[in-house]
């Protein structure tokens, strides 16, 4: 059993993805589907809430490059949240991750920073 | 020679002699006045004629009181006076045969020896006469007047021998006679039973005492009139004639009878009564006798025996019959207290031979395609002829499914066979075998069938209760952690008892799982109720906290969501004992919260083991917002924290306290293995593993970290959860900061991504993670058997990125044999 925690909540037309637990390889891709089924084609934007998650490691980073290269190919953004100072987000650093999607430090940021696009 | 009886009494003899005194006178007087010889001397012949009447007359006056004596004095008074006639008569007168006379007198009336003496005293006189007279030829005078007669007196005398012979013996009989009638009579009178006689016609002419008593008339009223008149009912009357009739035919050969019937009394009282007849041919006629005899007693105490010996008899056969009933009762009862079918055969086929007196018994169980499997046996497989499985109609076993019916067989050994039918169906077949002499009764039969009917049934249920214990033990495990959690760096143990007396799934459950963050969670809970109610339940709850505690939930508000859970989903009622401990052994922290559970108890090294009181609340489903605490506690190194369910530790009519003291001395006394404390705790409380309740059990031990570390790890995504957890715990052993913790982590966590999932399939294979801390340098060493996989490109390209962006070193060693994995980072 996996120990990653999933909640989706909509704000008009973002969604948002609360991703609790610890993302390895035993949950990474079913979250990641899992997520993807959440968002409608009609969404304008997903945002990933990794701000309560433990853990993460290069499945889950793996699992947050695919998410953004389908919604980029739908022409719908993604955005992270990952507290700052956190190691979900020094990951994020290492591995670059905000070349494939901006990343902010709260949900509130990151839906305002769609909201003024 | 016996003497014979007087033949004549003495006035007779008496009279005689006195008629023949009178007619020797009368001789004499007659001689004298008739013209006679001149010679005859007139006087003295008169004188003599006088004499003799005189005597003659006084005899008669006499002849009552003369005695023997006297009637011999004058008899020779007598002979004196024929020898004075002779000499006055003359020689030429006929006188000498007046001698004839007394010797014919003595020889008819007098005795032998007396007869004797008055011949010869006739003889002498005469003898006398002739030689006073001295006539011409004397001696054939003297022989012809005394030798005639004295002939003619012993022909008399014979005679008279004879006649006296007769005499005696008529008298004899006579006497015999009557002494016999005499003693007919009184034995007949003094017969216990009545004695009647009939004749021809059914008169009676003989009727004793005793039927007297028995009919009530007296032998005076009854002699002369019919019996059936006064003794035989009416209506059998005619039955009492033919038998007579029957039985008086002199055709009819068999002269005896012995009659059952019925008399009537005088008062019209009537009697069973026992008759034995004969029939008697007397000289006056033919003759029914017989004796009577009251049998109502008779028949009364032959009933009250018969029935005595009927109850006797039916007694010792009920009791023999009760005790076999019993003692199958018993077995079968024994038997019956096994819940599966192995108990209840196993039981039975050790227990029916010593209740039957047999050596040996088998049970076969009935299968698809009526074949029979052997069961259970006892001293040998009998009805199977050492085949298995046996075809319906194949051995005596298979006889008996075939013909559905109980069999006996003695071939040479005596065998009962019974089928076990359920449902109408043969579900076995139970033989009993004995060897000679024991022969089985019909008896014995029955009551095997009895006991095989309620041993078939109960068979049955066993059948069924194992299919639903079978279903309800699936679902139970599918609810139960199909196994725990492998956590380096922690023990953990848990056990599962479900009720022996029912077949549903209880509402006992636990769960171990780790929580985000390196904690362990604890889950020990009772749902209230039984079966698939509870069991979905458990089910969801179950469900329900993991997901909120992936959420990150806090453990009060966990708990506050599945008290929720209960509230608004489970049924009206139902309520819930819910106990979570989250155990964090890197942090060294544990928190728990009660609801309603029994306190968790635990203990640290040595130490004294202590109920973790406080954090406690109502159970769930009991309010819709009761208020959940969480208490928390440092637990050292080497802690053992155990949960359990009520069912461990209550005992009926027990205070709860005694079972939590009694559980805390075990604990105490065990070591703190969980493995060996849980197998202990079980063997102490529920020794027959039968628990009353369910009983659910969890141990999980913390062991205290080091400078260095070495564990295996399965090769499983599932293994990488464990193994943070463990690293976490060593890293905040070794002083890490925060960060460098999760580095060192997420790096670790790379290498162990990429072994688990290029080490290969091979199953048995480990990863080996160590550790080691010197003067602040932490390094990591994985092994694998697998193949390294080269990074290439793209996804996991990127995990050894993280390793080197994480690391101060990361070298990769690859031999065809594995890979080993060297990561050092240096803390600050």
């Amino acid at each position: 059993m996996d120990l990653v925690g999933l909640e989706i909540e909509k704000r008009e037309d973002i969604v948002i993805a609360h991703v609790t637990g610890e993302l390895d390889i035993l949950g990474a891709s079913s979250t990641g589907e899992a997520i993807g089924e959440a968002v409608p084609t009609s969404a304008r934007a997903l945002v990933v809430d990794l701000g309560r998650l433990e853990f993460i490691d290069s499945s889950g980073i793996a699992m947050l490059f695919s998410l953004a290269r389908r919604l980029g190919g739908q022409r719908q953004a993604l955005r992270v949240v990952a507290g700052s100072g956190e190691p979900v987000q020094r990951v994020l650093e290492l591995v670059e991750f905000d070349r494939a999607a901006p990343i902010y430090e709260t949900v509130d940021d990151a839906v305002g920073a769609l909201s003024r696009d | 020679m016996r003497d014979l009886p007087e033949l004549f009494h003495s006035p007779v003899k008496a009279r005689s002699l006195a008629f023949l005194f009178c007619a020797g006178a009368l001789m004499a007087g007659l001689t004298i006045a008739l013209p006679h010889d001149a010679s005859i001397d007139e006087l003295g012949l008169g004188l003599t004629a006088c004499a003799a009447a005189l005597v003659g007359a006084g005899l008669l006056v006499s002849a009552e009181r003369v005695a023997m004596w006297q009637l011999h004095v004058v008899m020779v008074i007598g002979t004196a006076m024929v020898a004075l006639a002779n000499e006055f008569a003359g020689v030429t007168a006929l006188y000498p045969l007046l001698f004839t006379w007394p010797i014919l007198y003595a020889s008819y009336f007098l005795e032998r020896r007396a007869a004797f003496a008055h011949v010869a005293l006739a003889g002498l006189a005469y003898a006398i006469v002739l030689v006073i007279q001295d006539p011409p030829s004397p001696y054939v005078r003297w022989l012809l007047a005394i030798g005639t007669p004295a002939i003619a007196g012993a022909l008399i005398f014979r005679l008279l021998d004879r006649l006296r012979a007769e005499r005696v013996e008529s008298l004899e009989r006579e006497a015999l006679l009557e002494q016999n009638e005499a003693r007919t009579r009184i034995v007949l009178d003094s017969a216990p039973d009545a004695f009647v006689a009939i004749d021809r016609e059914g008169v009676i002419r003989t009727w004793n005492a005793a039927a007297e008593r028995l009919l009530g008339w007296s032998a005076s009223e009854a002699v002369g009139r019919r019996l059936a008149e006064i003794a035989i009912p009416p209506e059998l009357r005619a039955a009492h004639d033919e038998r007579r009739r029957a039985l008086l035919d002199p055709a009819e050969r068999d002269a005896t009878r012995v009659l059952q019937l019925e008399l009537q009394r005088r008062d019209g009282s009537r009697f069973p009564a026992e008759a034995r007849v004969s029939r008697v041919t007397l000289r006056s006629g033919v003759f029914a006798a017989g004796f009577l005899r009251d049998v109502s007693d008779r028949l009364r105490r032959e009933a009250e025996r018969e029935a005595l010996l009927r109850e006797q008899a039916a007694r010792a056969e009920a009791e023999r019959v009760a005790e076999l009933v019993s003692g199958m009762q018993l077995l079968v009862d024994a038997a019956l207290a096994h819940r599966t079918r192995r108990g209840i055969l196993a039981d039975l086929v050790t227990s029916v031979p010593g209740v039957l007196g047999a050596d040996s018994a088998a049970i076969y169980l009935a299968e698809e395609g009526d074949r029979l499997v052997l069961g259970a046996t006892s001293g040998g497989t009998p009805g199977g002829d050492g085949k298995a499985p046996l075809a319906f109609g194949e051995g005596f076993a298979g006889r008996v499914a075939a013909a559905r019916q109980p069999m006996l067989a003695e071939d040479p050994d005596a065998m009962i066979g019974v089928p076990l039918l359920a449902g109408g169906q043969v579900t076995g077949v139970l033989v009993v075998c004995a060897s000679p002499p024991r022969v089985f009764t019909s008896d014995d039969l029955s009551l095997l069938r009895l006991a095989a009917d309620r041993v078939a049934l109960a068979i049955d249920h066993a059948r069924l209760y194992e299919r639903e214990l079978k279903i309800a033990e699936t679902l139970q495990r599918s609810l139960l952690p199909e196994h725990l959690p492998h956590m380096p760096g922690l023990e953990v143990a848990a056990r599962y008892l479900p009720a022996a007396a029912e077949a549903e799934v209880g509402g006992d459950w636990y769960d171990v799982l780790s929580i985000p963050g390196g904690a362990v969670g604890l889950v020990m809970g009772d749902i209230a109720g039984k079966g698939l109610g509870a069991a979905s339940m458990v089910g969801r709850m179950r469900s329900a906290l993991r997901a909120y505690v992936l959420e990150g939930h806090s453990a009060p508000l966990v708990v506050s969501q599945l008290n929720r859970l209960i509230w608004t989903e489970a049924q009206e009622g139902q309520m819930a004992t819910l106990l979570f401990v989250v155990v964090d052994p890197a942090e060294g922290r544990m928190g728990w919260v009660n609801a309603g559970h029994p306190p968790p108890l635990l203990v640290t090294g040595n130490g004294r083991p202590r109920f973790l009181e406080g954090g406690g609340s109502v159970p769930l489903g009991v309010l819709p917002f009761p208020e959940f605490q969480e208490t928390s506690l440092n637990v050292e190194p080497d802690a053992t924290v155990v949960l359990y369910t009520d069912g461990l530790v209550e005992r009926p009519g027990e205070n709860i306290d005694l079972g939590l003291r009694r559980l805390a001395e075990l604990v105490h006394a065990a070591p703190n293995d969980p493995q060996i404390l849980c197998d202990q705790l079980l063997a102490s409380l529920i020794p027959d593993g039968a628990p009353a309740d369910d009983v659910a059990l969890l141990a999980l031990r913390t062991i205290p970290m080091s400078e260095r570390f070495d564990v295996e790890f399965a090769p499983e995504p599932e293994a990488l959860v464990a193994m943070r957890s463990l690293l976490r715990r060593w890293l905040r052993y070794a002083k890490a900061g925060e960060g460098e913790l999760a580095e060192i982590i997420t790096a670790c966590g790379e290498a162990a991504t990429n072994a688990i999932e290029h080490s290969g399939a091979g199953r048995d294979t480990t990863l080996e993670l160590s550790g080691s801390l010197e003067s602040r340098t932490v390094e990591l060493t994985l092994r694998d058997h697998g193949a390294w996989r080269t990074p290439r490109e793209g996804q996991p390209g990127r995990g050894i990125a993280l390793m080197r962006g994480l690391m101060d070193e990361v070298d990769v060693t690859a031999t065809p044999q594995g890979t080993t994995v060297r990561l050092s980072r240096t803390l600050h």
